[in-house]
């Protein structure tokens, strides 16, 4: 029973990906995502007359991310089955080298004070009666005792724009930016130029942040993760310009560098969860978003 | 349905003459060893089927260890990837490289090879304060278990990847990098007698 229903739920996915790489690159010509320049080279030829004609301007974005630094909590469930299957793997377990030798120093101590020790039996242990296994238990419990770990939750867990907020939890970066008449949060991007890949444009994105100069991002990969068509209103459309389509690249943060102390008040940067995401972004930018970001 | 009917008697028919065929053995029981009566029954061999399976070539007795084929990276898929799960602690890396493979199953990614490489033993001396001397603190065991993947899609890999990531354990290094001879060549041990011989052999 549980076979056939893995292999639908495999099949499905595989669909929907395949069907979504279509989707994505059927409208700007056909567009293929490589790592080197070599075939770059030989495809630029055809896509100059094909791209000139497309209405859509062009961009990426990055979806950049920081991973969580520490485990989770557990739910009260899951703390209590894992304290069961603690216990038991204690209580099935054979017992270590170290106490063996625990057990065998206790039965000689008992057997010195009992009066029936014979030193000469024993040669092979000369050197060991000068460390006790019980001594080096109780040195490593006062190192263990001498150890801080860091706090959990640290101060700065409400302030949105602090990247040690949330350590259990993924974060997204948001930044603000004039669209039209308003500001409006969203994915860093910018414009696709000639020449160049989508993945290109999407760390030239990133890079192009002012406050963002320290970061070191590692791209998850060649292909974008998602897109979002955006139609300017009627008023504003002419024949060259219908709208914009963003295409989303996934990456992970791998260094944020030194922390800027004089950050100008304009260059906004916003580290949320994908939970508090809807506070921040329009809602049909959002529902195109929400879709690759796995997490709460 | 007439036909069938007919049919079916036709059959009863010829059950029951088999059967009167032979008078003598009533009781199947105490028939006697030659007269294995059941081989005639009509559906005697109902259960075989592995007459029917094809024939398997027959294996050589000791097949030498070849290096499975390195795929070559097309437009759309990387080459042979290997992701390299290390840690100190055996069971968390043993099962977070089996979690990578039921995902690779359930994703769909073909899986071409799960091997282990050698456990590397690092001893960890601790200088004392008051004294130059060193003392042995720890043994610290590297685990090392490698997934090998046949040509994973490019729109499949960011997913993956991320899927990994987020999944990773405490404690666990995760790497993924291309598969190449180099690697292979790595996993067998060297064979310094061998080696002399030939030395020995060549000059």
């Amino acid at each position: 029973m549980a076979a056939p229903c893995r292999r639908m739920a495999g099949r499905s996915l595989l669909q929907f990906l395949s069907s979504f790489s279509r989707t994505s690159v059927s409208n700007s010509g056909f567009r293929q995502f490589s790592g080197t320049s070599v075939c770059r080279g030989s495809r630029q030829a055809q896509y100059v007359e094909e791209i000139a004609s497309s209405p859509w301007t062009l961009m990426a974005a990055v979806c950049l991310q920081r991973l969580p630094v520490i485990s989770a909590e557990c739910n009260p469930i899951e703390q209590q089955f894992r304290d069961m299957m603690i216990q038991m793997e204690l209580e099935k377990s054979m017992l270590s080298d170290h106490e063996l030798r625990l057990l065998d120093d206790a039965e000689r101590i008992r057997r010195i004070q009992a009066g029936e020790y014979d030193s000469d039996e024993e040669e092979d242990r000369r050197d060991q009666e000068i460390v006790l296994a019980q001594d080096l238990e109780d040195s490593w419990e006062q190192k263990l005792k001498n150890f801080q770990p860091a706090a959990r939750v640290s101060d700065s867990e409400g302030d949105p724009g602090s990247l040690q907020r949330r350590l259990s939890d993924s974060l997204l970066l948001l930044v603000e930016r004039p669209v039209g008449r308003e500001k409006l949060w969203m994915l860093p991007q910018t414009e696709w130029q000639r020449g160049e890949t989508l993945r290109e444009t999407a760390e030239r994105a990133l890079s192009s942040l002012p406050a963002a100069s320290g970061f070191k991002a590692t791209f998850l990969g060649n292909t974008p993760c998602g897109v979002y068509k955006y139609k300017l209103p009627r008023a504003a459309r002419t024949e060259s310009s219908v709208g914009t389509k963003v295409f989303f690249f996934k990456a992970v943060l791998s260094d944020a560098g030194a922390s800027p102390t004089t950050e100008s008040p304009e260059s906004s940067l916003l580290w949320v969860t994908k939970s508090e995401l809807q506070r921040y972004v329009k809602p049909a930018y959002l529902m195109k978003v929400e879709r690759f970001l796995l997490g709460f | 349905m007439q036909a069938s009917a007919t049919q079916q008697a036709f059959v009863l028919n010829q059950a029951l003459t088999t059967c009167r065929a032979t008078p003598s053995i009533q009781h199947p029981v105490w028939a006697s060893v030659n007269e294995r009566q059941y081989k005639s029954m009509p559906t005697h061999g109902i259960g075989r089927w592995r007459y029917l399976l094809p024939k398997d070539p027959p294996k050589k007795k000791r097949d030498r260890q070849q290096m499975k084929e390195i795929v070559v990276e097309t437009e759309t898929t990387y080459a042979t990837l290997n992701v390299n799960v290390s840690g100190y602690d055996m069971t968390v890396v043993e099962h977070f490289s089996q979690h990578i493979h039921n995902l690779c199953n359930r994703l769909g990614i073909k899986v071409l090879d799960c091997y282990a490489l050698q456990t590397k033993t690092t001893e960890v001396w601790v200088m004392q304060e008051q004294g130059t001397k060193m003392s042995v603190d720890s043994f610290l065991k590297t685990h090392n278990r490698v997934v090998q993947l046949r040509s994973l899609n490019a729109t499949m890999c960011p997913i993956f990847l991320e899927v990994l990531l987020k999944n990773q354990p405490e404690g666990v290094q995760l790497s993924v990098q291309e598969h190449t001879e180099v690697d292979y060549k790595t996993r067998f041990k060297g064979r310094p007698e061998l080696e002399g011989l030939k030395a020995k052999i060549s000059h």
